[in-house]
């Protein structure tokens, strides 16, 4: 073995250019020089190291680039973004094209549901949907469900949720109404788009995997991806798509806002819609477990009940849903203190108890009534 | 489009990622994977760019014609064989045309490239190296011969096959590989890894 051959072989493993058996003699020569080791790792380490890149940079020469292309005259989007930062398009005929890339999306829908009040311009979709035969699958609070679309793709209820299609689902059209929350596996099909309509914001799915989540009677809607690529249209803003990209969440206030002040914490990037529609848009970071890379927003689907950094009161609201049970928190202060936790298994009693520990309060229950006070 | 159909969860390989993204430019004009290209390629294709063209403004301009060609192009993507050496084949044509364009100078071979060497860093947590081991590799990568460096630098810090480093510099697989052994050997020895003494060989190196 010459030296030569030594070297051409570690360069080759560290490229990942070596073949099977390139790398065992590679391997038997290193174990027969156990004092090359310390040096060995070494290279391998200071091959795999590299320096981060810096992410607003780049972001920076992309805005430069599409500048560019603007001024050159090259038609990349047909009116200029209303938000920084997000690529804005116009609806533009568009062949659908499913990635196999997986997309997880969770939507918190609110408020109102105008249910056959679609602004989504999707030709007649909304009409179809309103004067159409449907099929309308509701989940109990502390119940959930899974279904199967005429398809083939699979969605799984979480508790107190519905879902809504119509008879020729999948004739010619894929499009489903959701209120509450739902984790959807999604056959391929370039013909025929995935839509899901929410109250507040419609998603067209670019992807085959996703998890929607919408619940009426909460503040916010929210849409979380995970992988692949989604587009949302807010329901007050029809003009403008949202295109997400992995790891982002996009929350939007449902309603109309009285003033422009955020009310929730909020540490991610704060969008305020034009002057007149004074919806409250944000584009967070999903926030990953440093143990199991999980995120929150989709671990209800293993039957956990997660919540990072919420409020009282908004996790008093999934509680209901979860348990099935009416909770009320008399006091403000409480409603407000920030909790964070998983419950898996235990009882609303359990659950109860192991929150006084981080927040002292007391409670009576009264069969599935429960009340909460200083 | 086969790449397409990988299964989900495990990392795709970069040329497959490149592909998806062309596949969904090409076909959903998604602006969304445009973007995302361009984060993902920008600022390699512009050190690449900057070897050759030796200005930073010109580097940058040229990656946005480059991409600005990909958007133009985009009903052709699909047919892209082997993505990320499409990119630097194409990043290298347009800084030779800028080059002759200026100087009425064809081409220049790699020798009279500037290739700056980025990811050769180290994070001493990490690395359990002394000051003076650290400024050994450093010299050893600092005096690296040009073509041995911007070898190095394609495949490591770019990512591409030896395959694709010898056809973009249109040389023989054999000479990728002996280049990069070479390039290893040098920082390896700033290691104190020195095979010579260890094999018990007398027979002095070849650098050819």
């Amino acid at each position: 073995m010459s030296q030569e051959k030594f070297w051409v072989l570690l360069s080759k493993k560290l490229s990942g250019e070596a073949g099977a058996e390139e790398l065992k003699q590679l391997e038997s020569l290193i174990l027969a020089h156990p004092e090359w080791q310390y040096a060995i790792q070494n290279l391998e380490d200071l091959w795999k190291n590299s320096l981060q890149k810096d992410s607003l940079q780049e972001e920076d020469a992309f805005m430069l680039h599409l500048h560019r292309m603007t001024e050159l005259n090259i038609p990349f989007e047909d009116e200029p973004a209303e938000i920084p930062a997000i690529p804005v398009s116009k609806a533009r005929k568009k062949r659908w094209y499913w990635a196999a890339a997986a997309a997880i999306v969770i939507v918190a829908a609110g408020n109102l549901f105008v249910f056959g009040k679609s602004l989504w311009n999707h030709d007649k979709s909304a009409e179809s949907l309103a004067g159409k035969e449907v099929n309308e699958i509701s989940t109990r609070p502390g119940s959930k469900s899974k279904i199967q679309l005429p398809d083939g793709s699979i969605v799984m209820l979480n508790s107190g949720s519905k879902l809504i299609y119509n008879k020729d689902y999948g004739i010619d059209n894929r499009e489903v109404t959701l209120v509450g929350e739902g984790f959807f596996d999604v056959k391929k099909n370039k013909e025929k788009p995935f839509i899901i309509n929410t109250a507040n914001i419609n998603i067209k799915v670019l992807g085959t995997v996703f998890n929607v989540k919408a619940y009426p009677e909460d503040k916010k809607t929210e849409t979380s991806l995970i992988r692949g690529s989604i587009e949302v249209t807010i329901k007050n803003r029809p003009n403008d798509k949202i295109i997400l990209s992995p790891s982002e969440k996009l929350v939007v206030e449902n309603g109309l806002v009285p003033d422009k002040k955020v009310r929730q914490k909020n540490d991610g990037e704060l969008v305020a819609a034009p002057a007149g529609l004074n919806t409250l848009i944000a584009i967070n970071k999903l926030k990953y477990s440093p143990v199991d890379s999980s995120v929150a927003e989709t671990l209800w689907i293993e039957n956990k009940l997660v919540f990072r950094d919420e409020s009282f009161e908004e996790l008093a609201m999934r509680m209901q849903r979860w348990y099935d049970v009416s909770i009320s928190i008399t006091d403000e202060k409480l409603a407000e203190k920030r909790l964070t936790g998983i419950f898996e298994r235990e009882t609303i009693e359990q659950a109860l108890e192991a929150l006084k520990i981080s927040i002292p309060f007391h409670y009576e229950k009264n069969g599935s009534k429960i009340i909460i006070h200083q | 489009m086969e790449s397409l159909d990988l299964p989900l969860l495990t990392s795709m390989l970069e040329n497959d990622q490149i592909k998806r993204l062309l596949n969904a430019i090409a076909l959903n004009n998604d602006q969304a994977a445009y973007k995302e290209l361009f984060l993902l390629l920008h600022s390699r294709l512009k050190q690449f760019a900057y070897s050759i063209l030796k200005s930073g403004e010109e580097a940058e301009e040229l990656v946005s014609d480059l991409f600005i060609r990909i958007w133009e192009k985009r009903n052709q993507l699909t047919a892209i064989e082997s993505p990320l050496l499409y990119f630097y084949a194409t990043a290298k044509n347009l800084a030779f045309n800028r080059i002759s364009k200026l100087k009425r100078q064809q081409t220049l071979a790699p020798e009279e490239w500037l290739v700056q060497l980025n990811s050769i860093y180290f994070d001493p947590e990490q690395l359990m190296m002394t000051e003076e081991m650290m400024r050994q590799i450093r010299q050893a990568v600092n005096d690296l011969p040009p073509r041995c460096r911007i070898i190095f630098k394609l495949v490591k810090e770019d990512g591409l096959k030896y395959r694709e480093v010898a056809e973009l510099l249109q040389l023989s697989v054999k000479t990728v590989e002996a280049q990069m052994a070479i390039a290893l050997r040098r920082i390896g020895k700033g290691m104190h890894l020195d095979i010579k003494t260890a094999t018990q060989t007398q027979q002095t190196p070849k650098n050819s």
